[in-house]
């Protein structure tokens, strides 16, 4: 036996599709698309394919026009809905169409006599017949063994690195900072002189550097902003510095390397016009050729920023690790210590107390040099910071090797636990 | 950055005061220093500051320590004597300076011995540029007649003995065959006359930044006076290392003799100890500073960093000792203020500053698609984009250029990734033992040389595979269709050929006739490269196209 499908008793009390479209038509010159789709809904794309099915519409410019009667199709269509609704059987023909436009499915009293195979005995798998039919209640349903841990499966999930990089990302946008971007490969002006690290200088030294076999030179910025680099270098230019007193060469700078620290991208956001009051960050990949072991890799993440303001000063400074210690490592203890960075003066690291941990150096920082800042067009204290955040992800992954951070163990990935 | 060793006792004994290991700990941080190690005696001292070469030795750090117990400026005198350095015209092409000294009345034991060996190292090493820029002789002055020649000659123009060897050699032999001719004999490299110290008697002192003459270049625990030379291109560099050293020696108890260093045309005595002068203004510290700290106190903190402070009206006038040679801004003066003022006791506040924060949109949308992965089963992983020509190339069946480092730390690290789908392969492949499937996915950098200023750019790049015993292009081809379905792109297919993957199952992703990457069956060829053994399907698309797309829609 047959019954109405849902769509099939919607049809039978507003009719079918096709024909409301051609009642629309009847009498009107014409129909724009727009027009009839907001009066049929979803059902006018129905409507339409079968009337050009039976080539009683024609479509031109987006305009309907009636061009033929109602068929008899549409009319054999709608009896047989109203004859299945009363219990009986249509033409096999007209039967197969409607079935084929899901108006009509098999009756659910054969779904009773598929349910009634289970009556009164003991099953496992409870089914839709059984659930339809109310016949479950004639069943029993065969306890499972609930204590025993489902079958393992493995899901899509974040690399924990990732995952806590995004958290420490997420933590200093909610600190008021703007994210940085910049190249991998990087002229040796902004990851030294923009910095005011001189050439043919042990303070070019401070870190081991690469440098690129392929391609090995790059094109200076504008000659406006090389030049004051070059002055502040040479002899201090106008921020009342002697300057490094040597010859600087271009040449050099236009060099290429891979970049070997984050400040590089401060450089540039300096040079680029910087928002005042300004705090930035990024995280980003740094290389530098040391020895791979346990604590070095070559290839790492910087996490380090700065802060632009007119009225920034050394407590400022402090402060502004003592908030990363407190916010980062849950540390309210911070020791401050004397440092050295060829950029900032005065510099300052910060070791800050762990509740785990113990002391760990966490970041250092320093105020900008005026030979740097004046020559990129910031005229305002910057302090420049950054964060040993390495330290702190091993700990909260449970590592002790610096290149498991970069964990290549899918194993170890798919047991870790999401933190 | 350069890390020393030091006796404790001797530390002590230089300060004046007996000092614990910790008590020194908290001490050298006025040296911008660090005790790294404790061995019994033995102290390592990590001294960060790489412009301050009069701090790397025991002298020089007690010297700071002492400070505070003993303010002001140290004095140094330089005593007039007859000792002549000549210099030829000669040198001028080859290494055309020199700057000289002379001290007396030195007791030189192993602790004495080995500090001087280490800062002569240290200067010649770090702060000399591996001795191109200053090399450093000492030598036994019992053992020298004066004047003293600098000139040069040719590399088989004289033979002597060379230091810790027996027998006579000519430069070029040495350059050849001595330990340090093989390791600083670059530095003469295409130079057709190597420079010469050399006495009146024709004793040679040494061939300079090379090595000394084992006749006088050698200082033992008889020695008690020694002559002192530095040779370089640039004077300064020579007055800084000549002024570290002597000073250090004056620590030790000796006394300092000027030596005349006659040029072409003109002459002059070094080393030259005067105090140097700065000028600094009181309301610039305290700008800098954020403390408001009274002149006096000013006055006070700066003797305890070893200089002379008059107070003339707002600026306060300053003598620091002549081994300085890194103040060239008011703000250097600042930091000395600051730490002898100790960091700790200041209050630290933090800047009310009222900024806006957020990520990158490129960020945004890199945790967009890494949402739409995960949902989609897919792990993430995470590689290095250094990698091997090997992996990116060679094992792809494909040859290309990609950014290559110069001295690089290993073959294994020697080139920045290309594509992505290398650093996946690799994943697979140090992965087959761990139960499949493996489906997985990474968001990254690659680098691809272009005409920039930086001739090569970031690109950001999503691979993803799956591996497992039966996957074919559907299993992918499904992934890459909820991907970008979910973020909104209309894409088609196009049948393509590329070396990686088998011909007949590999397309091109195009959206509005841009190619955003590849998807396809990965190559049997390239699975044996990686010693794979289940079938491998992928896609690699340029997210910052995708990007570009919806960010025009």
């Amino acid at each position: 036996m047959y019954a109405l499908t849902e769509e099939g008793i919607k049809y039978l009390k507003r009719g079918l599709p096709e024909k409301r479209l051609i009642e629309l038509l009847k009498d009107k010159n014409g129909l724009l698309m727009n027009d009839a789709t907001k009066l049929l809904g979803g059902e006018f794309a129905i409507a339409l394919q079968w009337c050009k099915k039976y080539k009683c519409i024609n479509v031109t410019d987006g305009r309907l026009m009636l061009i033929g009667d109602m068929p008899d199709e549409t009319k054999h269509q709608e009896n047989a809905l109203k004859e299945i609704a009363a219990g009986r059987e249509p033409d096999s023909n007209v039967l197969q169409i409607l079935i084929q436009r899901k108006l009509v499915g098999k009756d659910s009293e054969g779904i009773v006599k598929q349910a009634e195979k289970f009556v009164g005995k003991e099953i496992t798998n409870l089914n839709t017949e059984l659930i339809k039919t109310g016949m479950w209640r004639k069943v029993k349903l065969k306890p499972y063994n609930v204590e025993t841990h489902g079958k393992k499966i493995y899901i899509g999930k974040r690399h924990p690195y990732n995952r806590f990089l995004q958290s420490v990302r997420r933590k200093l946008v909610e600190m008021g900072f703007q994210e940085m971007k910049g190249p991998t490969v990087e002229l040796e002006f902004w990851n030294f002189d923009a910095l005011f690290q001189p050439q043919n200088h042990p303070s070019r030294d401070w870190t081991q550097t690469y440098s690129l076999r392929s391609p090995k030179e790059g094109t200076l910025p504008e000659k406006a902003l090389v030049e004051k680099v070059r002055a502040a270098h040479e002899n201090g230019w106008n921020t009342g510095s002697t300057g490094w007193g040597y010859k600087w060469d271009p040449t050099k700078a236009a060099r290429l390397m891979p970049r070997a620290h984050g400040t590089a991208l401060s450089a540039r956001t300096l040079a680029n016009g910087p928002v005042v009051p300004g705090r930035y960050f990024a995280i980003s990949r740094c290389y530098r050729p040391d020895i791979i072991d346990m604590t070095h890799g070559v290839e790492f993440n910087q996490t380090e920023g700065i802060i632009i303001d007119e009225s920034l000063t050394f407590k400022n400074l402090l402060g502004v690790l003592k908030e990363f210690a407190v916010e980062f490592a849950g540390a309210e203890k911070t020791k401050f210590l004397p440092d050295y960075y060829p950029f900032t003066e005065p510099s300052v690291q910060m070791s800050a107390k762990h509740p785990q941990l113990g002391w760990v150096e966490l970041g250092g920082a320093g105020i900008f040099r005026e030979e740097l800042t004046r020559p990129l067009g910031v005229d305002v204290p910057v302090i420049a910071w950054g964060l040993g955040i390495d330290r702190l992800a091993m700990f909260k992954l449970g590592i002790n090797d610096i290149r498991n951070l970069f964990s290549q163990n899918l194993d170890w990935l798919r047991k870790q636990v999401v933190v | 950055m350069p890390k020393i060793d030091v006796s404790h006792k001797d530390l002590c004994n230089l300060i004046g005061r007996k000092l614990s290991a910790e008590q020194l700990g908290d001490e050298v941080l006025f040296a911008k220093a660090e005790l790294d190690e404790i061995n019994g005696d033995m102290l390592k001292i990590d001294v960060k500051d790489t412009n301050r070469p009069d701090l790397w030795s025991a002298e020089g750090v007690a010297r700071e320590i002492r400070a505070k117990y003993k303010p002001g400026i140290p004095k140094y005198d330089v005593r007039k004597s007859p000792f002549v350095v000549n210099v030829e015209k000669s040198v001028e092409s080859v290494r055309p300076y020199t700057a000289c000294a002379v001290v007396k009345g030195l007791k030189i034991n192993d602790t004495v011995m080995s500090q001087l060996l280490q800062l002569q190292e240290k200067v010649a090493g770090t702060f000399g540029r591996n001795r191109k820029e200053v090399a450093i002789g000492v030598y036994d002055l019992g053992r020298i007649k004066f004047p003293i020649t600098y000139k040069s000659i040719s590399p088989e123009g004289i033979k002597f003995i060379p230091l810790d060897f027996k027998e006579k050699m000519t430069p070029k032999e040495i350059l050849e065959r001595h330990p340090k001719g093989k390791e600083f004999g670059h530095l003469l490299n295409g130079k057709s006359m190597y420079p010469l110290f050399i006495d009146s008697e024709g004793e040679v002192l040494s061939v300079p930044p090379i090595i000394n003459s084992d006749h006088s270049g050698k200082v033992t625990e008889k020695t008690t006076d020694v002559f002192i030379e530095c040779s370089g291109f640039d004077k300064r560099f020579l007055y800084t290392a000549l002024n570290v050293l002597v000073s250090a020696l004056q620590e030790r108890g000796g006394i300092i003799y000027g030596v005349k260093v006659v040029y072409d045309k003109k002459s002059e005595v070094t080393p030259d100890l005067a105090p140097k002068k700065f000028r600094v203004s009181v309301n610039y510290i305290n700008k800098v500073s954020g403390l408001q700290l009274p002149v006096k106190d000013i006055v006070k903190l700066l003797e305890k960093s070893l200089y002379s402070a008059t107070v003339k009206g707002k600026n306060i006038e300053l003598l620091y000792p002549a081994y300085r040679q890194d103040l060239m801004h008011e703000r250097d003066i600042v930091e000395d203020v600051l730490i002898s003022y100790g960091f700790n006791k200041i209050e630290p506040v933090v800047p009310k500053l009222v900024t806006k924060g957020g990520i990158s949109k490129e960020q945004s949308f890199v945790e967009k698609v890494t949402e739409i992965m995960t949902g989609a089963g897919f792990q993430e992983i995470l590689s290095y984009t250094l990698t091997s020509k090997d992996n990116i190339f060679d094992r792809m069946n494909i040859s290309g250029h990609a950014v290559e480092l110069e001295k690089p730390t290993s073959a294994n690290w020697c080139v920045l990734r290309t594509w992505m789908l290398p650093s996946l392969m690799e994943f697979l492949a140090k992965n087959k033992h761990v139960e499949y499937p493996h489906t997985i996915f990474e968001i990254g950098t690659s680098v691809i040389q272009d005409n920039s200023e930086t001739r090569a750019k970031d690109v950001t790049k999503l691979a993803a595979a799956v591996s497992a015993t039966t996957v074919n292009y559907e299993t992918i081809s499904s992934s890459l269709d909820a991907l970008l379905k979910n973020l909104g792109v209309e894409y088609t297919l196009r049948k393509t050929s590329h070396s990686s993957f088998i011909e007949g199952r590999v397309a091109e992703i195009v959206s509005s006739g841009k190619h955003l990457g590849l998807i396809g069956e990965i190559h049997p060829a390239v699975l044996n490269n990686w010693a794979l053994e289940k079938p491998v399907v992928a896609f690699e698309i340029d997210l910052e196209e995708v990007f570009e797309l919806l960010r025009k829609k």
